[in-house]
């Protein structure tokens, strides 16, 4: 019998491979496809996003896990369709404007699908109007916005006021990270959320969607 | 002591006069002259110009020549974007599809090379009698990401043999590029690697520890000092860094530079650090900017210490944040006071401000740090004096000091936010930005008028 357990192990360690055969192996043997996702696949992401927080692994070992989650989701993704499993909302993230850094933006984006969350990735360089164009179009909840410059993280500032032009304020929230940017910046530009790490922006991300935040 | 005595008998583990102080000022030299990021980036006048200016500012015991960690990358074939106000960026990888390993060195006639280099040695010729100059040096793991892109991270776990030959041979550029520095005459290589603090000290034990080693090792038979710089949340591999063997460590505001220093001076390595970039030098004011430099002098020994912003400095930080953290640094015990004197609510004004609207003859205010310690203070108020003579008509000139409680007092009444500055008749006229004799005369006269 496939074990949920198992796969969770797999996907922290960074077997696309063996993830892959037991997501499929546990399909076969007629497990639900939400059983497979929340206890093998977003249990393994919540794990190492909880050692990515407090530090216990980094970079590569995330980069890994999600791409194990990547391979297992590939297999499951057809039956959670078919089985009219519901995302838990959408967020759509991207890079400032002006701005090319892409790591830390690519982690959050791993991290709030290991959330069960949908993730609109638009990029780096993205200017505010289109932040607020793709929140419209997919029905998002959330704007994500990542900067890694001193000199970017003010365009998270037109990103919220974009969000408030478009009448959008309250709901649709905007989240701000990136290396220099901190929760008095967040208050000056009014935005509704700065998170420190990759993992606190998921929880928050999730908390959002779910109304309780 | 001259600031490159400071640095030299920091870095070998003696206490010198002072605590030394190296603004990391990158592209943010630029701004003290009103050139674009741009402009020092690729002008070597300007560049030149702008260092100059910062040396003459910021007193700094030692200085970066440039900030700029995609020098090689560029010759290397990386694409670049430009900015006004930041660094370049890299924006293409020529390995993010292709597992090769290059062979090809970066010679110094290549790319911006001559630039950085032609500037080492004019700084060299200009101050370097005084001031350490150090070079900015690609880290090889920094360096192999530019080429290869974030797969980089995967092949530390999927393909360990390609990461370390692709390592090996960042090595090799590090170690020529550090070559090309030295011969140009500087007197620290800072090897800079910020994405050290992306990697457990697992990885950076497999993959880093035998390329550091080995560069720092390179610096040091070329009997140079060397630095190793990173940014980011590097906690967990300071300890790890300090076995590669660089004479100092730089670290960033997410370190505790307390804890990091326990770990540094075990293995008798200088540590530098850590000034916050973003909520205190670019955003805050000058008193948050004396007090936070005042009490991480205090959080630690001021043996093997030297104390510099974070990592390189925002473009924009405002010229007097700087002025006063140099001031912190050099004359600790004057700040200290000074920021207790601010905090203090028990200090009043106690004279009367001026009436400046019906003043006998024109009123000049200078309101400085300390003319008799901080450079920029030391000019404005040259410039003050230099321009009373040529007003062509007797002139009030007086000089507020922020060392006397008084002052303090004064500034907050009359609403002076940035030191030094010069008020004619009760209003701003210039602050932190020296003005010429020229421009300070005419509006003298203008107030006349």
């Amino acid at each position: 019998m496939a074990d949920m357990k198992a796969i969770s192990e797999f996907l922290q360690k960074g077997r696309a491979k063996d993830v892959k055969e037991l997501v499929q192996k546990a399909l076969d043997e007629g497990i639900g496809p939400q059983e497979i996702l929340e206890q093998g696949l977003l249990d393994g992401m919540n794990i190492i996003g909880q050692k990515f927080k407090n530090n216990e692994v980094f970079v590569p070992e995330v980069l890994i896990a999600a791409r194990a989650m990547n391979g297992g989701m590939e297999i499951l993704k057809p039956h959670l369709i078919s089985a009219n499993v519901q995302d838990k909302g959408t967020v759509v993230i991207g890079t400032v404007k002006g701005d090319l850094h892409d790591i830390g933006k690519n982690l959050v984006s791993m991290m709030m699908k290991g959330k069960g969350l949908q993730v609109v990735d638009l990029g780096t360089d993205v200017p505010a109007a289109r932040f607020v164009q793709e929140a419209i179009a997919h029905n998002a909840k959330i704007i994500a916005c990542s900067a890694l410059l001193t000199t970017t993280m003010k365009e998270m500032e037109q990103v919220v006021k974009a969000v408030d032009e478009a009448g959008l304020r309250g709901k649709i929230r905007v989240m701000i990270g990136g290396a220099p940017v901190t929760d008095s910046f967040c208050r000056s530009i009014n935005a509704d959320r700065y998170t420190p790490d990759a993992t606190s922006a998921a929880e928050a991300a999730l908390a959002f969607c779910q109304n309780i935040a | 002591m001259t600031g490159k005595e400071r640095i030299a008998l920091t870095l070998k583990g003696s206490q010198a006069d002072k605590t030394p102080w190296v603004p990391f000022a990158g592209v943010h030299a630029g701004k003290l002259l009103g050139y674009t990021a741009l402009e020092v980036s690729t002008d070597l006048e300007k560049l030149v110009a702008s260092l100059l200016e910062v040396n003459r500012l910021y007193r700094p015991d030692g200085q970066p020549v440039m900030f700029d960690l995609q020098i090689e990358a560029e010759v290397l074939g990386c694409d670049l974007v430009w900015s006004d106000n930041g660094p370049p960026t890299v924006s293409t990888h020529p390995l993010a599809e292709i597992q090769e390993i290059p062979t090809r060195i970066p010679s110094p006639t290549e790319g911006r090379l001559p630039l950085e280099l032609e500037a080492i040695r004019r700084m060299k010729r200009e101050v370097g009698e005084h001031t350490a100059l150090y070079a900015i040096c690609c880290g090889p793991f920094t360096l192999a990401s530019h080429l290869r892109g974030t797969n980089l991270f995967m092949d530390m776990i999927l393909d360990p043999e390609y990461t370390h030959a692709l390592l090996a041979y960042a090595l090799q550029v590090s170690k020529k590029m550090a070559d090309y520095f030295i011969d140009a005459g500087i007197d620290v290589v800072a090897v800079v690697d910020p994405l050290i603090s992306q990697i457990s000290p697992d990885h950076f034990a497999e993959f880093m520890t035998k390329p550091f080693s080995e560069l720092f090792s390179h610096i040091r038979a070329r009997k140079t000092f060397s630095s190793f710089f990173v940014c980011g949340n590097a906690t967990r591999n300071i300890e790890p860094m300090c076995t590669t063997a660089p004479d100092s460590i730089s670290v960033d505001e997410n370190v505790n530079l307390a804890q990091a220093k326990q770990i540094t001076d075990r293995y008798g390595i200088i540590i530098g650090g850590n000034i916050p970039l973003t909520s205190v030098m670019l955003y805050g004011n000058q008193q948050d900017n004396m007090k936070t430099v005042v009490e991480l002098i205090d959080s630690v020994s001021t043996k093997n210490l030297i104390v510099s912003p974070g990592c390189d400095m925002p473009y924009d930080i405002p010229i007097e944040n700087t002025l006063a953290i140099e001031q912190a640094v050099h004359e600790t015990e004057v700040v200290r006071s000074m920021v207790e004197n601010y905090q203090s609510t028990g200090i009043v004004f106690e004279g009367a401000l001026p009436d400046y609207a019906n003043l006998e003859r024109p009123l000049v205010e200078v309101f400085t740090l300390d003319s008799a310690t901080c450079a920029a203070c030391t000019y404005m108020m040259a410039s003050a004096n230099d321009a009373s003579r040529y007003v062509g008509t007797p002139i009030d000139l007086v000089e507020y000091k922020y060392t006397i409680p008084q002052n303090i007092a004064r500034c907050r009444e009359m609403g002076v936010k940035q030191l030094p500055s010069i008020y004619i008749n009760g209003k701003l006229a210039f602050s932190s930005i020296i003005p010429s004799r020229d421009e300070l005369v005419k509006r003298i006269r203008e107030a006349i008028a």
